[in-house]
């Protein structure tokens, strides 16, 4: 359809206005209030707030339960990729809802469910404390909520990528005696490598962001328990803005880069699909 | 389960194996708990529970608010999509990769920033002050920032539907003398609404269930703008479990609900599509 | 002329699709607008429709420049390959379609599209949606929407191209037959030979963006007037030097001979044969199986050809020594087509 009509460009122009300005108020303006917010006192206090020992403290808690998360997730993935592309069986389809349900659950009650199996109203409570294993309000209950949270994550793109190409190179290799990890080091992954490196940024942004299940579990220990999210909220209700501000304006940075890492992949990976056939 | 076939490929124990363990581990006990814990109280002590008035305005402000806000970002999703879509103009690259921004930006972040925007001293908060309008602190915010939690949903559902979408449609329409705006209503918006049905339907359920972005913005009054995963979370601050629990109970239903209607609505949609009485 | 193009030009980034293409259609014809893929023949088909615009260059219909005229507007009914039938809408709402757009009233809506679903036969199944027609089905529906609005020009982009070989046959029957009962000026667009030479009243043959020929099925079949053409229908046999063969004039700056099967005889030595003198000798080098006949390829003189023979001829085996017979061979020279026949035919000379 060749000519624009004038009446078509008003549409077409007023249509775009309104996205942009949706856009600017919604999710510019957000990101733009952290910034200006956390230097609101000047460099110095910034720098302080960003410096803090608690702060340190909740980034290297942040990093490690993003990073159990992400590597469970993996493992977990990968085989149930794996497991439900390659092979046919029975309640495949029941399988494949039970891995998507934790993305429907309120993470408040993703931490709940946590307190509530290792918790002290748990049966499992007192074999616990007879092994000294702390979960609940410890940093292994922190792990497992964030791994719970961003359960499907990692599955969920591998799945469809596999589906697609369909199993017939892996059964090649397998007849001609290639055994497991061989055929998938050399022959699925290099396909869904792409799919998967944007499964890990989905992963790794949702366990650093996690708030609501790990507020839940993790007993809001400073310098203990506390991540980055949990830390934020403890500055804001004490009222220490400009550092709550400063502690978030971190997150924010790594949000940008994970949006930047998403953007490269999804362009790297479009184009690897049209190399080939 | 039973094992039908005997693929050529390997690693059906293995990958099944894990993918078992890990999902009874992180996901069945604990949601199991709930329901084990549930299942301790009597019948009528639990409609006593969720009948509490507290209880019950918490739901609606959650269904009301989650809704209002869906239903924005229904609206404005379509909008956005079709403009990402169809037209080019300046900074269109930058808003593409900004959408996904409430996913990869933490909600506590969300919700303080959201708060500092909206309050009466914000940027924003205050020019609404200004004609007796209060954002923060009351429902207004609380669907504000569930809009802002919403927004992918919808615009990457309909994005890949009107990418995809066969020009000759279009074409088809305008030879036999359609307007453009018939060709929209008639042709191309029928082809959107399953997948903008799904994004509401899925937004609709992240706005029942969100915690971080809302909690800093809502103020948390009871009967005024208390959510229901508030709600939870202070009964679990003051130990009672089984408030909690019941709670939480209802929440999971009205997710699952949420879920079986969307994925009704992809099965009719296909069935449309693909044929068969 | 009811249908004129002028002088049309179009590219698209650097690839020239029309060049120069200009032809008139006389009104109620159905043409067929032939050529490989990439020739631009869909490109024509668009720019007449008003889907695509001319880079220069007049399309006149009924005598009016309808250039400007938006596609919307032209009053032309048009058939895709894809058909394009609206998913969402049943059999009864794609083909009233037009009619809504016309803003007709709902009884006379409801009269034409019962007409035109008799006319298509497929009564009882109004209220169907595509996804629950077959190919064939969903074809004749497109071709009712197209016509539903009476349009005073029915375009047809590669009708057939999407359907089973048999319901092809089939519909290409019923298609000249509908069009010729209603009378409407009709340019489909093909790439298969077969297709065009069966359905069309005239043919336009395009390469490479340029009209090559136009005329009649059978003129355009048996007198090619470029090498393209005299290529293009059959399955020849192409070769540089056709002095190898008997008796051909020779003609000057000639650069390719073109050997079509039918133009080639091949009889077993023991067989009795009317031209003896004129066949020359030749090896049977592969005996292939076609579902209509035998293929038989030929060494003749260091020259490779094609012949046929039917199923209740005696067989022939490979490397077989067997008479060839060469009745015509086309030369081009040039943009030029020249069609000789063996000079030594004119005189029958009967060998028993």
């Amino acid at each position: 359809m060749s000519k624009e009509t004038t009446s078509s460009k008003v549409v077409k122009w007023t249509l775009i206005s309104i996205s942009i300005i949706f856009v600017v108020l919604m999710l510019l303006l957000p990101l733009i209030t952290v910034i200006t917010e956390a230097f609101k006192q000047g460099f110095t206090v910034y720098e302080k707030a960003v410096t803090d020992n608690y702060t340190v403290k909740a980034i290297w808690l942040t990093l490690e339960a993003t990073l159990l998360a992400v590597f469970i997730n993996t493992v977990f993935g990968l085989s149930a990729a794996w497991s439900l592309t390659k092979f046919q069986f029975k309640g495949k389809k029941i399988l494949t809802t039970l891995i998507d349900l934790p993305v429907t659950v309120s993470p408040i009650i993703a931490g709940l469910i946590f307190l509530l199996t290792f918790g002290r109203q748990s049966p499992l409570y007192p074999l616990l404390q007879d092994w000294d294993i702390k979960i609940v309000f410890a940093v292994p209950g922190i792990v497992l909520a964030t791994i719970f949270v961003t359960f499907p994550f990692i599955s969920r793109e591998l799945i469809p990528v596999l589906e697609a190409r369909g199993n017939d190179e892996e059964e090649a290799a397998a007849l001609m005696g290639a055994k497991g990890w061989t055929i998938f080091r050399k022959i699925t992954f290099p396909h869904i490598k792409w799919a998967f490196l944007y499964g890990v940024v989905l992963c790794a942004a949702r366990a650093m962001g996690e708030f609501g299940a790990v507020s839940v579990i993790s007993g809001h220990l400073r310098g203990k328990t506390n991540t980055l999210p949990l830390h934020v909220e403890i500055l804001f209700n004490e009222f220490q803005y400009v550092p709550a501000f400063a502690v978030a304006s971190i997150l924010v940075m790594l949000a940008i880069i994970i949006l930047i890492a998403r953007s490269l992949i999804e362009y790297n990976g479009k184009k690897k699909h049209k190399v080939e056939p | 389960m039973k094992r039908t076939n005997r693929s050529v490929i390997p690693g059906f124990g293995l990958t099944t194996g894990i993918t078992l363990t890990i999902l009874s581990v992180v996901v069945l006990i604990p949601l199991a708990s709930l329901v084990v814990f549930s299942a301790q109280m009597s019948f009528s002590e639990i409609i006593e529970t969720i009948t509490r008035d507290r209880v019950l305005s918490s739901f609606r402000v959650s269904f009301v608010t989650a809704f209002v806000a869906s239903l924005i970002n229904a609206v404005m999703g379509i909008v956005l999509a079709w403009v990402l879509v169809k037209y080019t103009f300046p900074l269109k690259r930058l808003i593409d990769g900004m959408i996904e921004l409430p996913f990869a930006l933490p909600t506590a972040v969300a919700g303080i920033a959201l708060t500092a925007l909206t309050a009466d001293t914000g940027l924003i908060g205050g020019f609404f002050a200004r004609f007796g309008v209060k954002i923060a602190f009351t429902q207004i915010g609380i669907t504000v920032a569930l809009v802002f939690i919403g927004i992918p949903f919808v615009v990457r559902a309909v994005q890949p539907v009107l990418e995809k979408f066969d020009p000759a449609y279009e074409e088809a329409a305008g030879v036999l003398g359609a307007s453009r705006s018939r060709i929209f209503w008639k042709i191309i918006f029928p082809e959107i609404v399953p997948a903008a049905l799904t994004g509401f339907g899925l937004a609709f359920g992240r706005c029942l269930g969100e915690y971080g972005s809302v909690v800093f913005i809502a103020g948390n009054k009871p009967f005024e703008t208390e959510i229901a995963p508030l709600i939870i979370m202070s009964e679990l601050q003051e130990y009672d479990y089984a408030s909690a629990t019941t709670i939480a109970l209802v929440m999971l239903v009205a997710s699952f609900v949420t879920l079986f209607l969307v994925n009704l609505i992809q099965t009719r949609n296909t069935k449309i599509l693909k044929g068969g009485n | 002329m009811y249908v004129e193009l002028k002088h049309i030009n179009k590219h698209f980034g650097n690839f020239k699709a029309s060049d120069d293409v200009s032809f008139g259609i006389e009104k109620g014809k159905l043409i067929g607008l032939l050529g490989p893929s990439g020739s631009g023949k869909t490109t024509i088909l668009r720019m007449i429709a008003g889907l695509e615009t001319p880079d220069n260059g007049d399309i006149i219909i009924d005598g009016k420049v309808i250039n400007n005229v938006p596609a919307s507007k032209r009053g032309i009914g048009f058939v895709f390959q894809s058909y394009a039938l609206f998913r969402y809408m049943t059999v009864f709402e794609n083909i009233a379609f037009g009619l809504r757009v016309l803003k007709k009233p709902e009884n006379e809506i409801k009269e034409r599209v019962a007409e035109l679903v008799k006319l298509i036969g497929l009564e009882g199944l109004e209220k169907r949606y595509p996804s629950q027609l077959s190919g064939g089905q969903r074809q004749r529906v497109a071709f009712a929407r197209a016509l539903a609005p009476n349009p005073q020009l029915l375009l047809l982009d590669e009708p057939f191209a999407a359907i089973d070989a048999k319901v092809r046959q089939e519909l290409r029957h019923w298609l000249k037959e509908m069009i010729a009962k209603l009378g409407v000026t009709s340019i489909f667009v093909t790439h298969d030979q077969d297709e065009a030479i069966e359905v069309a009243d005239e043919i336009i043959i395009m390469n490479k963006g340029r009209i090559d020929q136009i005329g009649k099925p059978l003129d355009v079949y048996g007198t090619p007037k470029t090498s393209f053409v005299a290529s293009f229908f059959g399955q020849p046999s192409i070769f540089k030097d056709y002095s190898k063969f008997n008796s051909f004039e020779a003609i000057e700056g000639a650069e390719q001979a073109i050997v079509r099967p039918e133009f080639v005889k091949v009889t077993k030595k023991n067989e009795t044969q009317k031209y003896g003198k004129s066949a020359q000798e030749g090896v049977v080098t592969d005996v292939a199986f076609r579902g209509s006949g035998i293929e038989l390829t030929v060494s003749v003189n260091g020259e490779t050809l094609t012949a046929r023979r039917s199923f209740d001829e005696p067989s022939v085996s490979v490397g077989e020594k067997v008479d060839v017979l060469v009745y015509r061979i086309f030369v081009t020279a040039g943009d030029n087509a020249f069609l000789l026949e063996n000079k030594s035919l004119r005189e029958p000379v009967v060998v028993i």
